[in-house]
Order: C-alpha cells, then sequence, then structure tokens
C-alpha cells in the first residue's frame, strides 16, 4: 500500500469511527426522558454526525498529493475530536443532572474521541506535512 | 494555529522557515516578506482561524460590560453597530493584505514610513498585547478564584501573578502539547457558550425574563459602540496578517467581515445574557453558578492559553520591530513580566470589578482605528491617485516617515479620545468614528494637497535589504 493509500485509509476509518459514535450518541439521547442530557446529546452527537457526514465523501474523493487528503480530513478531525472533549467536559457538569450510567457512557465515548481523534490529527498531520491549524 | 486574543498577530498559519517570493524568509512566517503563491489557503481555512481568535473567553466576557451598560435589546443593538464597523474596516484591510500579500507591519511602511510603521505596530501591537496579557492574565486569575475559592495562593491578584508567570514560561520554552490541548478546544468552546447561553435562560425566567432585564444606569450609546468595536480594534487592524494567505484577493476580508459580523455579535450577546441572567458580575461568575462544572471553566483556561502565548510573542515582534535590540525570547520575559505585574496590581485593586476591562477597551476604541484609517485611506485613494503602488522586496525604497501619516494618526486618536472623554461631536460622537473619519480626512487632505502641489511630504529613504528589514 503506498503512503497516499494508507493516509487516505487512516483519514476514512478515523471520520468513520466519528460518525459511528455520534450516531449512537444520537440513538441514545434519543431514548432520554431528562431533557437536559438527551439536548446536551444530540448536540454534540448531531454535530459530530453532520461533520463527518459532509466531510468523508470529500475525502473519500480525493486522489491526488497526499496534502489534498489531509487537510479535509484534518478540519472533519478537529471538530470531531473538539466535541470528544465536550464530553468529557459536560458529563460531570451538574446543570445536567446526568445519571451515573450515562455519564459513564459520555465520558467513554468523549474519551474514545479525544484520544484516537488526537492520534489520527497527529499522524496525518506528520505523515502529510500540513499543519494541524487548517 | 489559534491565533491571539482580539488583538495579537495570528501565528496560526506557520509555514517552515524557507525562501519567498523575494528574499529570504529568516524570521519566519514571512514576517517581513510577501506570502509566496504555494502557501495560499482557502476561504474556508482563513475562515476558521479568524474563528479562533474570537474562541476566548475575553469575547463572551466583553458581553458582561455590556450587560453593566444596557438592556439585551439595546445590546445587540449596539454590538451590531459596533460590528458592522468592525466588518467594513477590517475588511477593507483584509483586502489590501490578501492583494499585497505583506502583512500589516509591511503595509504601514508605506502611509507611515519606516520609522512611522514602527510607531504604529507599537500603537496597534507592542503596548496593546502587554495590556491584552495582563486582561487574559487576570481572567485565569478570576477563573482560578472561582472554582478554587478561599485559600491565599487562589485569590484573584495571587492566581493573576503565578498564572501569568506561569504563561509566560510556557510562551518562552514553548510547549507543543499545550498547543495542541488548546487548538482542539476552539470548536467545542463555541458550542459550550451556545450550552450556556440556553441553560441559563432554562435556569433563570426564560427569554421572558431576559428582555424584561434593565440595567440601573444604562450608558449612552456612543460609549458601548466604541467599546465593541475598541475590543477587536487590534484585530480589526491587523486582518491582512491573515488574509496574505487567502487564495484569492476577498477572501480575507470576507471570512472577517462574516465572522466578526455574525459570530461576534453572538457572542457578546450570549456573554450579556449569561451576565443579566444570573445577576453575576461578570461571565465566568456565571458559567460556573449555572452548573457547567469546574471541566467548562478549566477548559476556558486552556482555550486561552496559547492565545495568550501569542499576545506575548506578537507583542515581542513588535519591540523587537521598533528597538532592533534583544531576542524574541528575552523580550517574552519582559513584556511577561510587566503584564503580569499588571494583571496582579489589577486583581488585587479592583477584584472582579468590569470597570477597568471597559476602560480599557473604549481607549482601544479611540486610539488603534485611526492606524488602519490612514492605511485605507492611502491604499485605496492616495497611492492611486499620486501613481504610486505598494510593492516590497529586496531593494524597494520606503521613506523614513510620512508626516501626513503620523499627524493623521495622532489627531485621529485625539479626536476619538475627546468624543469620548469630553463629548465632542467630531463629528459623530462616537469615539470610534470620529477617530477614523478624523485620521481619514486629514490624511487625504494633507497627502492629497502637498502631493498634488508637488511638495514632498515623505520624510528619508530607506532600502529593504534580502531579510525584509
Amino acid at each position: 500500500m503506498s503512503e497516499q493509500e494508507s493516509l487516505k485509509r487512516l483519514a476514512l476509518i478515523s471520520i468513520a469511527v466519528m460518525l459511528i459514535l455520534g450516531v449512537a450518541s444520537m440513538a441514545v439521547g434519543a431514548t432520554l426522558e431528562n431533557y437536559r442530557a438527551r439536548y446536551l446529546l444530540m448536540l454534540l452527537g448531531g454535530i459530530v454526525v453532520v461533520d463527518s457526514a459532509v466531510y468523508l465523501p470529500i475525502v473519500y474523493a480525493r486522489r491526488e498529493d497526499p496534502r489534498r487528503i489531509a487537510v479535509p480530513a484534518l478540519q472533519s478531525l478537529w471538530i470531531s475530536t473538539s466535541m470528544g472533549l465536550g464530553y468529557l467536559v459536560t458529563a460531570p457538569a451538574p446543570y445536567f443532572q446526568l445519571s451515573k450510567a450515562l455519564e459513564a457512557f459520555m465520558a467513554v465515548v468523549g474519551a474514545i474521541m479525544l484520544v484516537y481523534g488526537l492520534y489520527s490529527l497527529l499522524v496525518i498531520s506528520r505523515r502529510s506535512g500540513v499543519p494541524l491549524a487548517v | 494555529m489559534k491565533p491571539p486574543i482580539l488583538g495579537a498577530a495570528p501565528q496560526a498559519i506557520s509555514v517552515s522557515r524557507q525562501e519567498a517570493s523575494a528574499g529570504v524568509d529568516v524570521y519566519g512566517d514571512y514576517a517581513t516578506l510577501p506570502v509566496p503563491k504555494s502557501e495560499l489557503r482557502s476561504t474556508l481555512n482563513i475562515f476558521m482561524v479568524y474563528m479562533g481568535v474570537l474562541a476566548v473567553i475575553a469575547a463572551i466576557f466583553a458581553g458582561s460590560g455590556l450587560a453593566q451598560m444596557y438592556d439585551p435589546l439595546t445590546t445587540i443593538k449596539v454590538s451590531l453597530a459596533g460590528n458592522a464597523l468592525l466588518a467594513l474596516f477590517g475588511g477593507l484591510i483584509a483586502y489590501i493584505g490578501g492583494s499585497t500579500r505583506a502583512n500589516t507591519y509591511m503595509l504601514l511602511r508605506y502611509p507611515l514610513g519606516r520609522l512611522g510603521a514602527a510607531i504604529g505596530s507599537l500603537i496597534v501591537s507592542g503596548i496593546p498585547l502587554i495590556i491584552w496579557f495582563a486582561v487574559e492574565t487576570w481572567l485565569f486569575g478570576m477563573t482560578v478564584n472561582v472554582i478554587y475559592p478561599h485559600h491565599a495562593l487562589t485569590s484573584i491578584a495571587a492566581a493573576s501573578l503565578w498564572g501569568g508567570l506561569l504563561m509566560m514560561l510556557t510562551a518562552y520554552y514553548g510547549f507543543r502539547a499545550i498547543a495542541v490541548l488548546s487548538y482542539i478546544t476552539v470548536p467545542f468552546w463555541y458550542v459550550l457558550v451556545t450550552i450556556g447561553f440556553f441553560a441559563a435562560i432554562d435556569l433563570h425566567g426564560g427569554f421572558n425574563a431576559l428582555w424584561k432585564a434593565k440595567p440601573p444606569h444604562p450608558a449612552a450609546l456612543s460609549l458601548g459602540i466604541t467599546y465593541v468595536f475598541g475590543v477587536y480594534a487590534a484585530g480589526s487592524v491587523i486582518t491582512s496578517d491573515v488574509a496574505r494567505y487567502g487564495e484569492r484577493k476577498w477572501s480575507g476580508a470576507a471570512a472577517w467581515s462574516a465572522h466578526v459580523l455574525i459570530f461576534m455579535t453572538l457572542l457578546l450577546f450570549a456573554g450579556a445574557a449569561m451576565t443579566i441572567l444570573t445577576k453575576s458580575p461578570n461571565v465566568i461568575v456565571a458559567i460556573a453558578q449555572i452548573g457547567m462544572g469546574v471541566g467548562a471553566l478549566l477548559l476556558a483556561i486552556l482555550g486561552q492559553w496559547t492565545t495568550n502565548d501569542n499576545n506575548l510573542w506578537s507583542a515581542s515582534l513588535a519591540w523587537i520591530n521598533v528597538t532592533g535590540r534583544l531576542t524574541k525570547r528575552q523580550w517574552v520575559l519582559i513584556t511577561g513580566v510587566i503584564g503580569t505585574l499588571i494583571a496582579a496590581l489589577w486583581g488585587g485593586y479592583y477584584g472582579m470589578s468590569m470597570e477597568p476591562f471597559i476602560k480599557f477597551g473604549v481607549e482601544l476604541g479611540n486610539f488603534i482605528p485611526p492606524v488602519g484609517a490612514v492605511l485605507i485611506a492611502d491604499y485605496y485613494i492616495v497611492s492611486r491617485i499620486l501613481g504610486r503602488r505598494y510593492t516590497f522586496g529586496p531593494g524597494t525604497r520606503y521613506s523614513i516617515a510620512n508626516v501626513p501619516g503620523l499627524l493623521a494618526v495622532f489627531l485621529g486618536g485625539a479626536a476619538g479620545w475627546l468624543a469620548t472623554h469630553k463629548g465632542l461631536h467630531l463629528p459623530t460622537g462616537v469615539g470610534t468614528i470620529d477617530s477614523i473619519i478624523v485620521a481619514f480626512l486629514l490624511y487625504l487632505a494633507l497627502a492629497l494637497t502637498l502631493g498634488r502641489a508637488g511638495v514632498r511630504f515623505e520624510i528619508g529613504e530607506w532600502v529593504e535589504r534580502p531579510t525584509g528589514f
């Protein structure tokens, strides 16, 4: 597999993982009675889903040099990773009155998004030579 | 990259040290050279960089200032008026950057001259950015105090002192981990502000309660417009620093105008609404009171950390440009210590009071805009009429001082100050607008009259070296 194909594969998988986690959040959110928790999960999950759904076909269609693949991938992952941080920050906030189980769910989803997102961002940036701030 | 607070010169678009289209990029980020075509970015990228500039707590904190002056509807009107001015003013300057690929400091060599550009750089960056560093450090101290009250080391003054020194050291040594985390916070910061706004509405009586709120002592509209313009004045004058990377001439202008008109207005209103509804002295206390948790406050600190680092770096660059002495890192220490001491004194004397922040914002609105007004007048009108082109590169000749430009900058600032503090109408009575009008018209009158009469109004000559200096 060429360096370019490997980079594209990593970018696509990373965005797809974010998309799945976003959909899972929205699905869980839709079932909740606590309206604060429901809106929170729908908002964070919704942003990740829209972001990933928009960028996934863009990255998939790019076939030229690694920089052209990396730029949209970094933009998409930047937003998703940031929302991952949001899961971690909002889960323990008193305002939302989340149950322990939901708090744990958000912490796990947030941690995966944050750690995996940061890893993908740094690897894609290093391999393509595109700075993080794109 | 996450550029500086509503102020400093952005370093977000960092590029490797390499040869630019002409000359050698010794200082990095094409600090003294036009940006080559290979480094240009899309309009969306430029927009994201500007959004990064705005993603600092000072933006919603500025909304708290408005909450103490106006009711919510007037807050929206004042914000829109101030931001429309910012969009137009900064947009015109951004277009100059997109057309010439030059940064603010380089552009100012024409309307102010080589020495004048250094003075302009001090007015826009060198001095205000030290104060902005102090402001952000004071906000840090306040946030720490809200999270951990009742301890000597977490009083606002003490936390400002150790927080400022900590931020100065990270700027001095550079910690990539902090920079990456700070960069990650940007998109969520906007979501957090949105959540905070709706949570405040949810907890404190809904929109009805918000619209009914009235401040005890409403301020004049002119003061608010000058204040709104002032908190982002430095940013509006240095829009070309980012816009010069735009792939189209108008990329920066469009991105700047959209982000400031829409998002700055929303942030100001959100900050004001949270402060009004929770009846808090400022938005940091409001976020805590709403129950957004310690994490949200820590995120606020993290988000502005590199912004404050950038404030020091940009201030240092300005001082190097003026003095030509010491290194950037030495200036980081000097400006950092000064800024930290100001923050500690500020925190010790004023505590959480918004008063000094409002005064600071208003003075920025008086004195910084004339620098941009003179640049706009020179690029769009004077240079075209007198047949002068904005060119850069080794061998380019500039004047040492452009006398009408310098006069217009100082008299424009004075007009703004007189309008704000003495109530004079020169001609509008709104400080920031009067400072722009007086500087713009005065420069046009002097430069065109003298230029057409064949009188040389620029003093001395300076030839650009390969390094851009």
